[in-house]
């Protein structure tokens, strides 16, 4: 058995260093393919980084009146805090929000003067509200409206946001979406072209699998060193495309960190190494593996 | 139809020259005997097992039986003298220590202990078809099926080919010769059918002849 495999290993790593043209250009284009799944891989991840920054800008704010004590105010936030798709509430206090606004404004003197004139404090004290996803804000505002201490609340501005918050969500949905759909059509494209090389590479072995065939190889002799001739295509594929694509990355992630200042290319692939690499060796060498064992079906009937 | 009633019974041992001109049904009929065709009525029995009741996974272990000679040789090209020889033990389950010490073995027997490294674009028609005959040589079959095999050659390397084939069957081994090469079946002067469009017309059992 131990031997039968050492045997089926050699016979197939001799193939591809004999046939070097072939097992070059099958690699190569193995290669391409995978550095496309790598490609869309750092597609993906810029997608979802400016679909979540989309969705950090929008938020619900709910002023309260005046009269509201501290505590009840407090009460509607642990209210709001059991719930799991509120990723996070802020309470503002009036005097908070005061300073807040007169560091806003630390260069305007209208401003300073006139808030100076003012005995009270003009402004409200707030609930902010941020959930996990933008198309629960219309959930948290139909709570907020029923809640018992719906009279202390003086507005809500989610009626002014709720065009821009439903248009981000629209856009955040088409991105994911077009993404997913471009990703599969590629990854279908990759596969056909990798089955289609290899299958060619077959073929022009046809005859040596006849004779196999006249000299008593059974199907599983025959096919066997095939497989593995896929799956070091496969694993060279994966190779190239990693010495390939960490420099590209490593190039490109400051051009679009430019653009995009939370998006680190380089930081996502590096802290996920491990999986990547893994997921690249795995995906090449079973596409190769794969594609040799459909490929050679059709020269095996004896 | 490319054999018509044809009934032919071969002893173990016997050299068989199958004679006839092209198209007469020689190699449909060394076919039927690897069941690379299966016939459409009658039966073959080879080593008295009826082929029709072969599964398909059975027929690799028929092939192993018999060792097959083509006119075209029909080597592995990117495998070199060695290992062409060596993929038919393989596929017989041999074990290394085997391969190591019987390939080199039966080279030599054919004359190629020198090319044991070469490749089959890097030989002559001659030292081809000797290395096709080790390949043939190699699991020890009982039954030898040579098609046309000095058909590429010329009336040197044809002689050493029919050379070892009588070598071969001396030892023991059933040889069938398919030819239409009138000399070295004269030369040989053992049992002669002759086929004729799908038919035998002749058997002659002893000091056969090559005659139309």
């Amino acid at each position: 058995m131990k031997e039968s495999l050492k045997r089926i290993f050699n016979a197939g790593w001799t193939n591809f260093k004999r046939n070097s043209y072939l097992s070059l250009g099958t690699t190569g284009v193995m290669a391409l393919v995978l550095f496309l799944f790598s490609a869309l891989l750092a597609l993906n991840f810029l997608s979802l980084k400016v679909v979540s920054s989309l969705q950090e800008k929008v938020d619900v704010t709910a002023y309260f009146k005046a009269v509201a004590t501290e505590d009840e105010i407090m009460k509607v936030k642990d209210d709001l805090s059991e719930w799991s798709q509120i990723s996070n509430v802020e309470y503002i206090s009036r005097d908070q929000a005061l300073e807040e606004f007169k560091a806003r404004h630390a260069g305007d003197i209208l401003i300073q003067d006139s808030l100076a004139e003012l005995d009270d404090n003009p402004l409200q004290a707030s609930l902010n509200i941020k959930a996990s996803n933008p198309s629960q804000y219309a959930e948290i505002v139909t709570f907020l409206e029923g809640n018992k201490f719906r009279t202390l609340v003086d507005k809500i501005n989610f009626y002014e946001n709720e065009e821009v918050i439903s248009r981000v969500e629209k856009i955040s949905q088409s991105i994911q979406n077009w993404g997913m759909l471009l990703t599969l059509g590629l990854a279908v494209i990759a596969v056909l072209i990798t089955f289609n090389t290899i299958r060619l590479t077959i073929y022009n072995q046809k005859q040596e699998i006849e004779i196999m065939r006249l000299v008593g190889g059974s199907n599983w002799h025959i096919r066997a060193p095939f497989l593995v001739e896929g799956g070091i295509y496969g694993v060279f594929a994966a190779i190239v495309t990693l010495v390939i694509f960490y420099p590209v990355i490593y190039l490109a992630s400051p051009k679009v960190e430019l653009v995009m200042p939370n998006a680190s290319l380089i930081g996502y692939f590096a802290a996920n190494a491990f999986k990547y690499i893994g997921m690249v060796l795995f995906v090449g060498t079973m596409l190769g593996v794969v594609s040799s064992a459909v490929a050679i079906r059709r020269f095996l009937k004896v | 139809m490319a054999l018509d009633g044809v009934s032919l019974e071969i002893k173990l041992g016997e050299l068989v020259s199958l004679v006839g001109p092209s198209g007469a049904g020689k190699s449909t009929l060394l076919k039927l005997l690897t069941r690379e065709i299966v016939p459409s009525q009658g039966e073959v029995y080879v080593d008295k097992v009826n082929l029709a009741n072969l599964s398909e996974g059975d027929v690799p272990l028929l092939r192993r039986k018999i060792g097959t000679i083509f006119q075209d040789f029909k080597l592995l090209s990117n495998k070199n003298a060695f290992e062409n020889v060596a993929f038919a033990l393989e596929v017989c389950g041999a074990s290394s220590e085997e391969i190591e010490t019987d390939v080199p073995k039966v080279l030599g027997i054919v004359g190629l202990q020198e090319k044991i490294n070469s490749f089959p674009y890097q030989m002559s028609g001659g030292e081809k078809q000797r290395l096709a005959i080790a390949r043939a040589l190699i699991h020890r079959p009982n039954i030898i099926l040579a098609d046309e095999p000095t058909g590429n050659l010329d009336m040197v390397n044809s002689y050493d080919v029919v050379k070892l084939l009588l070598k071969i069957n001396e030892l023991g081994t059933t040889v069938i010769l398919a030819t239409h090469n009138r000399e070295i079946v004269n030369s040989i002067g053992r049992r002669v059918v002759t086929m004729e469009k799908g038919k035998v017309v002749r058997d002659q059992v002893e000091e056969g002849k090559y005659i139309i």
